[in-house]
């Protein structure tokens, strides 16, 4: 199937490229390439199609909006593999064309990625590499999503100010789990809490209720979870079968409309941040809703797509302040100065370790629905 | 008076075994009973789930139209399974190949193709999310007994697993065709010249076994509420190491040692991590091939 999916995908990307240059040639304008490196196969495929199709959105709006170059993205499959990532970090270096790449979609992925880009100097933006240690590597690695080292003590402030003293966290065993967990243990301790409970269970877990027994145990005022949307559902309905009211609180990487779909009542009364809102009437959030729905059947965008939505943007706006002649080090400094981008994602500004600071939006599910709330 | 914790945890553990026995009582009566190495079982698991699934999605049945287009797509998935990757192995028919350990083991690989081919197909047709199970239909509604709370599906599964295992005791030590599938299994050559259809019967077995696999399927998509195409893989495992335990040959055996492997995970989750809890099933295994190869219920030869 991989070979089958590459082999369309390189009819698509030929297709495209095609399509791209004889329009280029018609109107006698620059074409500038970017690389986007994302899971189009195996087991996270699903979030790397939805970054596709992100991408194609802000892609064509680009193309159509009469800037002086029309732009290109290379899609390349990395399968959530560092290996098969790598190789297409020395692709694209070598690929003189490019001037800035996009992704990869794990923070394990892109960091492995990010040492062919460091000593290439390409510039490199990840719409959810959420790994502290991600932009430490050098100054070419930026992100587009708050980490957790943000989104922890944040949450952590929160619950404390909601009268939870005494709080268990749970996180899935990865990378990014553990920085879940850190992030908002440092939170607690710094306001004057307490994690009674901390445990790490392996992503794709099927049966949570002796997990969920033994944090019992622990007697927590509430629960944090470090959780994608599967996960989450499951855990969210054993709470539920087992009868438990303890009130719990999430991360952004688990709000997906795909949440309230697996769990449903049992979604009700989850807590966690976000910094996009699907509701939101502004006419930008709004239009990229409309369009995402006409992709893709009608479903509501989650935060992840809308992150992938806005670093594509945010890079082509970097390479348009680079151009004429745009090459790698003038889109690194343009990206570097990237300041309150009007994306659907909120204002993003990088700072100087090039972390995108981003507002968060406290939400809550009430009625089938994520509810933005005041605390 | 024990801590109502760990009743809960008892009852956890229970559960979950069951949900491996469902599936290792299948599994075993084809690769154990039967003798053939068939490592497609999972995606019948898969299939079974997926078109329980189309079924809801399209009309809105009675769960026993559910489970009973569980059960047919589960009969011709042994059946397809045993025409592509088991039969092609068996057209020499002289005594060398009959008595060939080799040709016999290569369906490892067949079955194996063959279950990976099922699983992408899935893959590419239903996308590679977690489907959602409407409400309705789900098995999972509380239920309170003292301190422990269990759902409807425990008592369902617990239901099934034994009608399953009653009824292939039954068919295996009573009646005709039970009979020659232990003859065929036993030695194919003897079967074959004392007049058994071996074909006949080998067909059989895959039709039976895997209708068990896709209504465990179902079963288990509807317990959890959520089906995908790599589900059959993580209960696959548990159903291999529960068989290997139980003695390869046995039911009963394969039974208890899924209910074992079950109560062990969730009473390992109180005193370790969660995420090492799936490292007790690989212990078992371990321990079992060093100090039983026979397995703990396989000390007699009878293959039941």
């Amino acid at each position: 199937m991989t070979a089958l999916k590459t082999a369309s995908l390189a009819a698509l990307v030929t297709g495209a490229l095609t399509g791209v240059l004889t329009t280029g040639t018609a109107l006698a304008a620059d074409t500038v390439k970017i690389g986007y490196q994302l899971p189009l196969t195996g087991e996270t495929a699903q979030y790397g199609q939805d970054f596709r199709k992100a991408a194609e959105i802000a892609l064509t709006e680009f193309n159509a909006a009469g800037k002086p170059f029309k732009a290109e993205i290379v899609f390349e499959d990395s399968r959530s593999d560092a290996k098969e990532g790598t190789n297409i970090a020395r692709k694209f270096v070598d690929d003189k064309e490019i001037v800035g790449v996009l992704g990869d979609f794990t923070s394990g992925v892109s960091m492995a990625s990010a040492q062919v880009y460091k000593d290439a100097g390409m510039p490199q933006l990840s719409q959810t590499a959420s790994h502290p240690d991600y932009t430490k590597i050098s100054k070419y690695q930026f992100r587009n999503i708050a980490t957790q080292a943000q989104e922890g003590p944040y949450n952590a402030k929160w619950m404390l100010s909601k009268g939870y003293k005494n709080i268990a966290v749970i996180a899935e065993q990865t990378d990014w789990g553990q920085s879940v967990v850190s992030g908002f243990t440092d939170g607690v301790k710094a306001n004057g809490g307490t994690v009674v409970f901390s445990e790490f269970f392996n992503r794709g877990l099927k049966d949570y209720r002796s997990l969920i027994s033994k944090l019992e145990r622990a007697k927590p005022d509430a629960i944090y979870t470090g959780f994608f949307y599967e996960d989450g559902a499951q855990f969210l309905r054993q709470v539920q079968q087992l009868g438990i009211k303890t009130p719990v609180y999430s991360t952004s990487a688990a709000y997906s409309p795909k949440l309230i779909e697996l769990a449903g009542e049992a979604a009700e009364g989850v807590h966690l941040t976000s910094n996009f809102l699907p509701t939101d009437p502004a006419p930008h959030i709004q239009h990229f809703v409309t369009e995402w729905k006409a992709a893709s059947n009608g479903a509501v965008p989650g935060q992840f797509p809308a992150q992938a939505y806005d670093a594509v943007r945010i890079m082509l706006a970097a390479v348009e302040k680079a151009y004429p002649n745009p090459t790698r080090e003038k889109v690194r400094d343009a990206l570097a100065q990237t300041k309150d981008f009007p994306g659907v994602t909120g204002k993003t500004s990088f700072s100087a370790d090039r972390e995108a600071e981003k507002e968060l939006v406290k939400v809550e599910v009430k009625g089938g629905a994520f509810v933005p709330v005041a605390d | 008076m024990i801590d109502p914790y760990y009743l809960q945890q008892l009852a956890i553990g229970l559960s979950l075994g069951m949900t491996y026995a469902l599936m290792a009582i299948g599994f075993t009566l084809i690769f154990g009973v039967l003798n053939v190495v068939n490592f497609a079982h999972g995606e019948v698991y898969t299939l079974g789930a997926f078109a329980g699934l189309v079924l809801i999605s399209a009309t809105a049945p009675p769960i026993f139209a559910v489970i009973f287009i569980a059960l047919a797509i589960g009969a011709m998935a042994g059946f397809s399974l045993e025409r592509i990757a088991f039969k092609p192995f068996r057209r020499f028919t002289d005594e060398a190949s009959l008595k060939s350990r080799a040709m016999r083991e290569s369906t490892l690989l067949s079955s194996l193709a063959v279950s990976i081919v099922v699983r992408e197909a899935l893959e590419i047709v239903f996308g590679s999310q977690m489907r959602s199970v409407p409400f309705e239909y789900l098995i999972n509604t509380p239920v309170r007994i003292g301190p422990v709370i269990l759902v409807t599906g425990d008592f369902i599964i617990f239901g099934v697993a034994a009608a399953m295992l009653i009824g292939l005791q039954y068919l295996l030590t009573r009646t005709r065709i039970g009979l020659s599938i232990r003859a065929v299994s036993n030695n194919p050559l003897g079967a074959k010249y004392v007049g058994i259809d071996t074909d006949r019967t080998i067909i059989m077995t895959f039709v039976v076994g895997s209708m068990m696999g896709a209504a465990a399927g179902i079963l288990t998509g509807l317990y959890y509420g959520a089906i995908f195409p790599a589900m059959g893989f993580v209960p696959g495992i548990k159903a291999f190491v529960a068989m290997v335990m139980g003695g390869l040959s046995s039911i009963p055996g394969a039974v208890i040692c899924a209910l074992i492997l079950g109560i062990s995970e969730s009473m390992a989750t109180t005193f370790v991590s969660s995420g090492w809890s799936d490292m007790v099933a690989y212990g078992f295994l371990i321990l079992t091939l060093i100090f039983f190869p026979n397995g703990l219920f396989g000390a007699r030869r009878e293959r039941v």
